[in-house]
């Protein structure tokens, strides 16, 4: 006994134009489309007689569709606001736009309420040490090749090296500042006191960026943290605490934020794109 | 036919603590492929760093694409028309594939989505990532993140491609593509790998630099590389105490490289022989060769 295979059949190529054209009738376009599924040559043939251009777009739209990266909160909130989606995009690699991160500046602002409300004059200078300490940690986290994984290739690149100090300095203070702020509302002391450690953070900040080139933006960041660290120790030692606080000391705090920004200007305005070319 | 010079190195020097990682270099580049060899520590990588501007040099002169390096102007029209892969890099969290290729084109002022995910997808697809661009980049192969930072370092056809180590974790398919990939960008530009692997740079180069101690040893063709082996390998039933290196090969015979007695049975010389002979016991020790 013999069995015969069934010969493979085609659509006609007249047929297979006007199903590319859109022009075949509905009864003969089901069946095409049915066929198609089986058929690699016809699928070919169809191939051939699409526009190319045509096809390429569609492809193109379709991968575009599945592979542009899913934009996290962050960078949805940062297009809300009126930032571009290149500005957005860039933050996102900023460890302080993550939620980890805001989790750590909430839980180290809430010790040293609990610090300040069942310690007085302790508790208070605990709030005062740690309160700068987060957009410092923040900046130094967000530079540099400890904080930037891929700080090389981002030295590199032709962007301005300023714009993105600026913009990730930018997300650290808008991530860090709100939250130590409404935390520090609920200290037991006087309400300004919530605000007073603002300056301060802000000559830490600038100090740290001005200092980040020449020794490391971490070894920078621990150094100024260690020094304000004592201060506010000999500040409380001395039954002075507050006078660290107090419009002179914010004064001084001031004219050093000042300083340090105006050393940065100046730097990468001569070092030109880079933050450490040495 | 003229020979363009794209870079130029005039007596660079450079140091980190005591230890002189580039010691008076003095060389050009040119269009085509060109593959830098030296053992560990022989000042390959701070080569190219500077050659990417990553890093300054201590004195000395680098001048790239026309461009002096020593001015921020000239490093910035320098990283505008530079491919540059390092050897180590890490990646941010979260980001997928398309995600980081798509972050490192607007550092490189890729602006417009859709023309900028357009060149994306061109050198994802090129390194072979395609099927994999959506995975994030921290959840892949050691591999595939290799072929991540070379598809950045692929964006926008740069005319300098500076390439630290680029086959390293790649198995012998992808090497093949990317052997592919770096000729016909060298067909226009100016690409400078560093590798270990001598059958990369025979394969691949026109040209190669050997380095060591931080001193350009050789700098030449290719074939001039290999004819300093000519004569001086030699294949034996033991192993030969005169040579400089032996090892046993595959076939069970031990193969010889040094001043060849008389009398020995003399073979065509590789790259590799050529380039032991050239940097002695540190590169043998490196590639597994007895010294």
């Amino acid at each position: 006994m013999t069995t015969s295979t069934p010969r493979p059949w085609h659509c006609e190529e007249a047929v297979l134009v006007r199903f590319v054209d859109g022009t075949v009738d509905p009864v003969s376009g089901a069946s095409v489309e049915t066929h198609l599924m089986t058929c690699a040559t016809c699928r070919g043939t169809v191939g051939r007689l699409s526009d190319q251009d045509l096809l390429a777009g569609v492809w193109a739209d379709v991968r575009e569709a599945l592979e542009a990266p899913a934009r996290g909160r962050f960078e949805r909130l940062m297009c809300r606001c009126g930032f571009s989606e290149e500005t957005a995009c860039l933050l996102a690699a900023v460890p302080a736009m993550r939620g980890a991160w805001l989790l750590a500046v909430l839980g180290a602002t809430l010790f040293a309420v609990v610090a300040a409300a069942f310690s007085g004059q302790l508790g208070t200078a605990t709030f005062l040490v740690l309160a700068p300490l987060a957009p410092l940690a923040g900046v130094a986290v967000s530079f540099g090749g400890d904080g930037d994984p891929a700080h090389e290739l981002v030295v590199v690149s032709p962007y301005s090296a300023l714009r993105l100090l600026l913009l990730r300095t930018a997300a650290v203070v808008v991530t860090a500042v709100p939250v130590t702020v409404a935390v520090g509302l609920t200290l037991p002391g006087p309400h300004w006191l919530s605000v007073a450690w603002l300056t301060p953070a802000a000559a830490g900040v600038s100090l740290t960026l001005a200092l980040g080139p020449r020794l490391g933006h971490m070894t920078s960041a621990t150094v100024i943290a260690a020094l304000w660290a004592a201060a506010v120790g000999s500040a409380l030692r001395l039954d002075v605490l507050l006078a660290l606080v107090r419009p002179a000391a914010q004064a001084a705090f001031l004219l050093l934020a000042l300083a340090g920004a105006a050393r940065v200007i100046v730097d990468y305005r001569s070092l030109g794109q880079s933050w450490r070319y040495s | 036919m003229t020979t363009t010079t794209t870079a130029t190195f005039t007596d660079v020097s450079k140091t980190f603590g005591g230890t002189r990682a580039l010691d008076n270099v003095h060389l050009g580049l040119s269009p085509g492929v060109t593959g830098l060899l030296g053992p560990n520590g022989a000042g390959k990588t701070t080569l190219l760093r500077v050659l990417a501007t990553a890093l300054g040099a201590d004195s000395g002169r680098v001048s790239v694409l026309d461009e002096d390096l020593a001015t921020a102007a000239g490093r910035l029209a320098v990283r505008r028309r530079l491919g540059y892969a390092p050897q180590e890099t890490g990646f941010p969290r979260g980001f997928t594939i398309f995600g980081f290729v798509d972050y490192m084109a607007i550092l490189k002022e890729w602006t417009g989505r859709s023309h900028r995910h357009a060149e994306v997808r061109r050198v994802v697809d090129l390194v072979g990532l395609g099927d994999v661009s959506t995975k994030r980049v921290r959840a892949v192969s050691g591999g595939q993140r290799r072929r991540v930072v070379l598809a950045q370092a692929l964006l926008g056809h740069p005319d300098l491609l500076v390439l630290d180590e680029p086959t390293a974790g790649l198995d012998p398919e992808q090497r093949a593509r990317l052997r592919d990939t770096l000729g016909r960008a060298g067909q226009t530009s100016t690409v400078v790998i560093s590798t270990h692997q001598t059958e990369d740079v025979a394969a691949l180069c026109e040209r190669v630099i050997v380095l060591h101690t931080g001193r350009v040893r050789f700098d030449g063709p290719v074939r001039d590389l290999v004819g300093l082996a000519s004569g001086k390998v030699w294949m034996s039933e033991e192993p030969d105490g005169r040579a400089r290196h032996t090892w046993r090969t595959g076939t069970g015979r031990w193969r010889n490289v040094g001043e060849a007695p008389d009398g020995a049975e003399l073979i065509e010389p590789a790259l590799e022989d050529a380039y032991l002979l050239l940097v002695g016991e540190s590169a043998a020790s490196e590639i597994g060769v007895p010294a």
